[in-house]
């Protein structure tokens, strides 16, 4: 068994081998985690809107052992990562860090606001550094807006 | 769970565990043995054992295998397993009768990948490549398996 903690260590290792084989297979994969991640919380999201993103990502601070900040409001929800667990992990790591780790996360989160209906803005900041901030906003003129203050807006596959 | 503080090991981690990302590596191995082959996943695996646990594998090197016991030992007992660790001077021998990353990715999932187990097989081969030791892995059934470090012949 490689550990759950070690998790981000083996996805470290996959994404090496996408990204030698081209930014398809790596976008391919993304979506495929989506998926995954769906069953985790597209009823939820769907049913709960932003109360539901919170809950979700309330539960995952405390399970993921992460330094993060939540801020729900009418019409947003912002995550302020102080220090996420996973890139800390790999790049606390006997095994090269992927340069461009911080992507997967936009990569599988993107696609499933898409399908809710939400707005996302996410600014990795500096991906050698383990913080970012998020911002999901009901309305798609506010997250317009709200790319033009980040530092490195993060895309994801089927991103308008 | 317990919180034991073993100074040897390379990754020593505390706080909660996510066993959701288990069902992240199940999803990970069908894609990657759909798209690339099993060559390739396997491949992926002989890295995290040559790479990720390159403190593992010298400490194997260097005949110190107790370090392997301390590793199952604190990860095990972390994700809530039903296992048990003999030790002897040349050979360590771990017997997991409930696998909980199994179980719950079946949880999750209901249909784990006939692969799932390779994680284990392939990461302990890579981690005894090229030491005096091999680490053998012997599946026993659904979600249990015998892992054994011994001594080259």
């Amino acid at each position: 068994m490689i550990p759950s903690d070690h998790f981000t260590r083996f996805y470290n290792e996959v994404f090496k081998f996408l990204e030698k084989q081209g930014e398809e297979d790596l976008k391919q994969y993304w979506l495929e985690i989506s998926k995954n991640q769906e069953k985790h919380t597209l009823d939820l999201f769907r049913e709960k809107g932003l109360k539901g993103m919170y809950e979700y990502w309330d539960h995952i601070r405390i399970e993921e052992n992460c330094d993060l900040d939540l801020k729900l409001e009418d019409d947003k929800l912002e995550l302020k990562m102080n220090v996420c667990p996973s890139l800390s992990k790999v790049l606390d790591n006997d095994a090269e860090p992927m340069k461009r780790y911080c992507d997967h996360c936009a990569g599988w989160i993107g696609p499933i606001m898409d399908k809710v209906g939400y707005h996302l803005v996410y600014d990795v900041i500096d991906r050698s550094k383990p913080q970012c901030v998020v911002k999901i906003f009901k309305d798609k003129e506010k997250a317009i807006e709200e790319e033009k203050n980040v530092k490195l807006l993060m895309g994801w596959p089927g991103k308008k | 769970m317990t919180d034991k503080n073993p100074t040897s090991l390379r990754y020593h981690d505390k706080g909660n565990v996510h066993m959701d990302f288990h069902g992240a590596t199940n999803t990970t191995i069908n894609f990657i043995i759909e798209k690339y082959g099993i060559k390739t996943m396997n491949d992926i695996f002989k890295k995290v054992g040559n790479d990720v646990y390159a403190d593992i594998k010298k400490h194997i090197q260097s005949g110190n295998i107790k370090v392997l016991a301390e590793h199952w030992q604190h990860f095990f007992d972390r994700e809530g397993a039903d296992f048990s660790i003999s030790i002897k001077e040349n050979e360590i021998i771990l017997t997991v009768k409930k696998c909980t990353a199994y179980e719950h990715v079946k949880k999750l999932v209901g249909k784990v990948s006939p692969n799932f187990c390779d994680q284990t097989i392939k990461t302990n081969e890579a981690i005894a490549e090229g030491t005096p030791y091999e680490i053998k892995t012997e599946i026993l059934g659904e979600a249990s398996c015998k892992q054994i470090i011994r001594k080259r012949l």
